[in-house]
């Protein structure tokens, strides 16, 4: 959101990317440089581009890996990370009183709780990698923690 | 080796989804169980666990057979002409059958946790009635959860998973739909899953009573709003709390220990069940319904069981073999000595009870039945070691929503360590064949 400030927010599409947001999001992966911008290297947005340089600075074009981290200390395992995952929901069958994950978990299930502790199984079907548009954005398991146990970082 | 769905016992909401990896012997893997429910599964190796019987003799516990303890036991009970029975909220809906019939026979005084817990609520709703809902209702229809004095986060922790995040029949978007509106005192782990909709009201503590009165009497008046806050709540949370009391479709107001155990005012849970009504009389779609949240996974279950067969849930006394009326409480009872004898059976009230209470029930003899080693088996002067239900003997339960869950046996039990229910069988027969 802090880089997507900086952009042109016209979403011109020269960058070869839908949206800025999506340029953004790419930038803050280091899957894209600043200079892939070509609005931004006009002179009416040299602020700009030199706040958006600035805040970058060595870390600009380093790819990035998608990490998230689950504190085993302050996890409870209540589950809410499993049940809220959008990508995990496709794969819980209802039981008697909500719905639960399945065993042996779906090989596209992300998490589950695993002796009272939330354990991280498969991170490719994220939907910050799989997913299109706003999905990208994706942070539910982040935010609804009433732990503040997960994390969501790019490393 | 493959996954067996079972029951957890951890807490009194009973998850019916657990998934664990067993041989039979041990349990090796646990899914989906929180904390607590995997520290119930793992009592059953736990360095804490009674596996013998044992008797105090001059001040230390000796190591006994079965049937010595179980015929001291029974030599004290029948000595005593006031025996006290206290406990059954973790034990089987079957062993609280056998504790009622031991206390009939006995002429004894029985209680269960429940007392100086949601029982409470259940009294007072016997003079104002209540309305129930079930946590399937509440995943599939509500819209809004109130959580009263209650730090559900920390004490049940798969109650938020289930009723707010799950995707019901009818709340196909599960937690988007869904409000939450949090009155306590302190800032606690449940303010954490809050969303942007969501209402925080830190209240003052011990002022519960006044603000369930100024809401009362702003339901009864129509298009009246709140021109002032109340109990440390301004107008404006105020106001929108009083638009969704009144706005929603299905509501559920969780009671917790900040609110029963609440010392301002005696009469704060009749005002609380009354407002639910006033609610529902003005509801036209759907209703707003109470859920009590204990700790004791079957403690609603001996309100259940003492109900349909006394008519009563607490201050159960009998004489002559018959149930007789009493102002008695197990606190009044402690308090004035008014025993000879106790039967602890599943809990720990060494621990819970106040340290003046704790020593006048030590002072006499105390028999305790019990799986774990607690403060009670340290002072206790006959423990006889029981399984535990719902992983070494079956039983039946009863939910948070006084559902019956069916509670499995996963793995055997230690040698010589049989269920509560038979062991209170043994002493039924044991005490009518003398």
């Amino acid at each position: 959101m802090e880089l997507y400030k900086f952009l042109p927010k016209t979403n011109c599409k020269k960058c070869g990317k839908t949206t800025c947001m999506a340029f953004s999001l790419d930038l803050l992966q280091g899957k894209v440089k600043v200079d892939d911008c070509t609005p931004l290297l006009e002179p009416k947005y040299k602020t700009k581009y030199e706040k958006l340089k600035e805040l970058l600075g060595s870390e600009e074009g380093k790819e990035k890996e998608l990490k998230i981290d689950v504190d085993n200390d302050l996890c409870d395992g209540c589950g809410i990370c499993v049940t809220v995952c959008p990508v995990n929901a496709r794969y819980c069958p209802p039981s008697l009183s909500g719905k639960a994950p399945d065993y042996p978990p779906e090989s596209h299930q992300l998490f589950q709780v695993k002796n009272g502790k939330c354990e991280l199984l498969n991170l490719k079907y994220c939907r910050r990698l799989e997913g299109e548009g706003q999905a990208r954005e994706c942070r539910v398991c982040e935010s609804y923690c009433p732990r503040d146990a997960v994390k969501i970082d790019y490393m | 080796m493959v996954g067996k769905r079972v029951k957890c016992t951890g807490c009194s909401l009973l998850c019916d989804d657990i998934i664990i990896k067993s041989d039979g012997l041990y349990i090796d893997e646990v899914f989906g169980a929180c904390l607590k429910g995997k520290e119930r599964f793992d009592q059953i190796t736990g360095k804490n666990r009674i596996l013998s019987p044992f008797i105090r003799k001059n001040g230390n516990l000796v190591k006994v057979p079965l049937e010595d303890a179980l015929n001291k036991t029974i030599e004290i009970i029948k000595s005593s002409s006031k025996p006290l029975l206290y406990g059954f909220s973790t034990v089987s809906c079957q062993a609280q059958l056998k504790g009622i019939e031991l206390a009939k026979i006995i002429n004894g005084f029985i209680d269960s946790n429940s007392t100086i817990c949601q029982g409470k609520v259940l009294n007072t709703s016997k003079q104002t009635g209540m309305t129930l809902t079930t946590i399937s209702e509440i995943i599939n229809k509500t819209d809004l959860l109130i959580f009263w004095g209650a730090n559900v986060a920390e004490s049940i922790p798969r109650l938020l998973n289930k009723a707010l995040f799950s995707r019901g029949k009818f709340r196909m978007t599960g937690r988007e739909i869904k409000t939450v509106i949090i009155i306590d005192p302190i800032k606690t782990a449940s303010f954490g899953a809050m969303g942007v909709r969501d209402i925080a009201l830190q209240i003052e503590p011990g002022k519960d009573i006044d603000l369930i009165r100024v809401l009362k009497e702003k339901c009864c008046s129509p298009n009246s709003t709140p021109s002032k806050g109340v109990a440390g709540i301004d107008s404006d949370d105020l106001r929108r709390l009083l638009i969704q009391l009144t706005n929603t479709e299905n509501g559920v107001i969780f009671i917790g220990q900040g609110i029963v155990n609440s010392t301002s005012n005696p009469k704060v849970i009749q005002e609380l069940l009354e407002l639910v009504q006033i609610l529902n009389a003005k509801q036209q779609k759907g209703r707003m319904s109470v859920i009590m949240l204990g700790g004791h996974y079957n403690m609603a279950g001996f309100d259940q069981v003492a109900l349909s067969l006394v008519g009563k849930n607490h201050n159960i006394l009998f004489s002559n073999n018959q149930l007789v009326e009493t102002s008695d409480t197990i606190i009044s009872k402690i308090d004035n000595e008014d025993f000879d004898c106790s039967v602890i059976v599943g809990t720990d009230p060494i621990s819970h009870l106040p340290w003046k209470l704790s020593k006048k029930l030590m002072s006499k003899p105390l028999i305790l039945i019990d799986n774990k080693k607690s403060a009670t088996f340290k002072v206790a002067d006959i423990i006889i070691p029981s399984a535990i239900t719902g992983i070494e003997c079956e039983g039946l339960a009863y939910r948070l929503d006084h559902v019956p869950i069916e509670l499995d046996k996963i793995v055997n039990p230690p040698n010589n360590v049989i269920s509560d229910e038979k062991i209170l069988s043994m002493l039924i027969k044991g005490l009518k064949t003398i």
